[in-house]
């Protein structure tokens, strides 16, 4: 990934968390990875204080939702951060256990890029992560805000 | 306490049925009454009018010996023939007077006596009075007179007489007599008339009573009755609302439950799997580790870094416990997972709403058997549809439940028997009943109700599944209205019955699910 993009981990599962960076990384994926276990972490750094996301406008990033959070829904943050007039062009990528077709048809609904249903099957695991991570290298990301 | 209520219930019914046949009986007994008593009260006018009648009699002949006498001495006196037809006259009425009063007296011993008497006199009397008409017809005067004399002085007379009074009185007597008791008689039927009356107009009274009260208990019942309908229907309301609340309930909980046991689980087969790697990396060093050590370097085999290290004696048990330990982990795990996939399947299911719609069963079965065709072919089973009757139904839960038991009966074969499969159909009081009939190796009895609970199989192992299939086919038949059953012998193949309503209406079970 050529462009310093950050990407943004929101998984509250920590061995989630770390089988995702480690395939991300196997990949060949540099990039740097912010990790946050719940919901109120994560969007108090996207947000920022204010909740408007100034601090963030312009800056290329790239997000990985999980959907069951223990403070709130993944789904309210996908929706914050397509409402918002500096995130809303940020890619998101829902990764998540729940592959119930009406949350997935809601996600895209909200804007949500990729939806990826996280298999227990560690090899198809391992490798969805790794072709994401291929995604990411050559996906091009637009700054947050224009 | 219902009990006691049908006891009271019954011993009213009783005495009502005897308060009737007191009544009855009262009836019957003053009918009875009344009619002896008026007899007796007819036998005792009679036997005062016969009493006046004998009274009659005698006065009668009486007055005729009278008349008799009278016109005896009329003649004798004057002579004139007017007087002799008079006494021819009164002669001739006394005999059948006489004789009238015998038969009137016949019943009484007393006046029978007197009669006899009477008549000793009185045909004495008559002779007397015949010799002096004879005596007056022949001119002889003086002897007339002098027997008319000697009759006076003789006692006949007055014996006439005595007796004629001895038998007013005595008739008297009984007439008294009987007067009272024919009075008597009538007091006493008009007294029966009287009480039995009153008495049937008591019954009477106390049955309206009783009626009347058995009328209002039961209107009382029947409105209690009424009362407990509404609160049954309300009591059923509240209870349906409680099942559908505490079946979504556990529809919601059972998807949490299999939801988040996945996230877990993916933990584990991941870091399983990282395990199985660093387990490769590990045992890899050993053998360089080992191979250095050793005098004589083996050549080509570690060229290849992903082959399997070449280990020896101990090192290759370690290896091998280690693979096996971590395989025996993934392959529960997967089963692990699939568990947890049906149980999120099933409540998928269990909150999709149906659809009734019309079906063309037949047509719905034959594309469900043009699916399985190849696995028929490859187990040699034909599959036979008989003529089906069409439904209103959903759609896809038909499809789910035949195709489920058509791959049961496909799966379940007897090994080197040719399979055949039959689905046949009719009609009964409103329900379409089909039978999905196999000549495969069966089911044993004790595992009739086994085989529909959820994860559960029976019979040999032999085939792969998670012993769901006929616990999602049965909810489904129950959620369209209908019962399912089997019939089924080991060895001898089954029969799985199903019952579907043929008009089915969503709104009867949709809201429960």
């Amino acid at each position: 990934m050529s462009n310093p993009v950050t990407i943004i981990m929101i998984e509250d599962d920590e061995g989630h968390a770390r089988l995702i960076e480690r395939n991300i990384r196997r990949s060949g994926v540099n990039n740097e990875i912010v990790a946050f276990s719940n919901g109120t972490a994560a969007t108090d750094y996207l947000f920022g204080k204010d909740g408007t996301a100034t601090a963030r406008k312009g800056e290329p990033l790239l997000i990985l939702l999980d959907l069951n959070l223990p403070d709130m829904t993944g789904i309210d943050i996908l929706k914050r951060v397509k409402e918002n007039p500096n995130l809303k062009t940020t890619p998101v990528v829902v990764l998540t256990t729940t592959d119930d077709s009406q949350e997935i048809k809601r996600c895209y609904e909200l804007g949500c890029n990729v939806y990826i249903t996280k298999p227990v099957n560690y090899e198809s695991f391992a490798n969805a992560i790794r072709q994401l991570g291929l995604f990411f290298s050559v996906i091009q990301v637009p700054p947050a805000a224009p | 306490m219902n009990l006691q209520r049908l006891d009271a219930a019954r011993r009213r019914h009783i005495g009502q049925i005897l308060l009737l046949a007191a009544g009855f009986l009262v009836l019957v007994a003053i009918s009875v009454a009344s009619v002896l008593l008026v007899n007796r009260a007819r036998e005792d006018s009679a036997l005062v009018v016969h009493t006046v009648e004998v009274e009659n009699a005698i006065n009668a002949l009486l007055l005729e010996i009278r008349r008799t006498e009278s016109a005896a001495r009329g003649y004798l006196l004057t002579r004139g023939p007017e007087f002799l037809e008079d006494y021819e006259r009164a002669m001739t009425a006394v005999v059948p007077d006489l004789t009238k009063l015998v038969k009137l007296t016949a019943d009484n011993p007393v006046q029978t006596e007197h009669v006899r008497r009477l008549r000793e006199a009185i045909e004495t009397r008559l002779s007397h009075f015949a010799r002096e008409m004879e005596f007056v017809k022949q001119g002889q005067f003086a002897s007339a007179n002098a027997l008319v004399r000697e009759a006076a002085a003789s006692p006949t007379s007055a014996t006439i007489r005595d007796i004629g009074e001895a038998m007013r009185v005595e008739e008297h007597r009984l007439f008294a007599v009987r007067t009272t008791n024919a009075d008597r008689s009538q007091v006493l039927a008009s007294s029966v008339t009287i009480a039995g009356s009153s008495m049937v107009i008591a019954l009477a009274a106390l049955s309206v009573f009783l009626v009347r009260r058995s009328s209002r208990m039961r209107d009382e019942a029947e409105a209690r009755l009424r009362d407990n309908n509404v609160n049954l229907e309300a009591t059923i309301d509240e209870r349906t609302a409680d099942l559908r609340e505490a079946n979504d309930e556990i529809q919601r909980f059972a998807y949490i439950v299999s939801h988040d046991l996945r996230s877990p689980l993916v933990n584990i087969m991941g870091f399983t799997s990282e395990l199985e790697e660093l387990r490769g990396d590990i045992f890899k060093r050993i053998a360089a580790l080992s191979r250095a050590a050793s005098p004589e370097p083996r050549a080509p085999e570690n060229a290849t870094d992903s082959a399997e290290p070449v280990l020896d004696g101990t090192d290759r048990q370690l290896s091998e416990d280690f693979g096996e330990a971590l395989g025996f982990i993934k392959s529960s795990i997967g089963k692990m997972d699939r568990l947890i996939s049906a149980i999120l399947n099933l409540t998928r299911e269990g909150r999709r709403e149906f659809q009734p719609e019309r079906i063309d069963t037949r047509e719905l079965i034959e594309a469900i058997v043009t699916t399985v065709a190849h696995q028929a072919a490859e187990a040699e089973a034909q599959i036979r549809i008989d003529p089906l009757p069409d439904i209103v139904s959903d759609r896809l839960a038909l499809e789910q439940i035949f195709s489920n038991l058509i791959d049961n009966a496909l799966k379940y074969l007897k090994p080197g028997v040719p399979g055949d499969i039959l689905i046949k159909g009719r009609t009964k009081l409103g329900f379409a009943i089909f039978e999905v009939t196999d000549n495969g190796r069966g089911i044993d009895p004790k595992d009739h109700q086994r085989i529909f609970d959820l994860f559960r199989r029976a019979g040999t192992q032999d085939k792969p599944g998670q012993g769901i299939g006929l616990a999602h086919v049965r909810a489904l038949v129950r959620r369209l209205g209908g019962t399912m059953s089997v019939a089924s012998e080991l060895g001898s193949g089954s029969t799985f019955t199903i019952t579907l309503p043929i008009n089915w209406a969503a709104t009867n079970r949709n809201k429960d699910t």
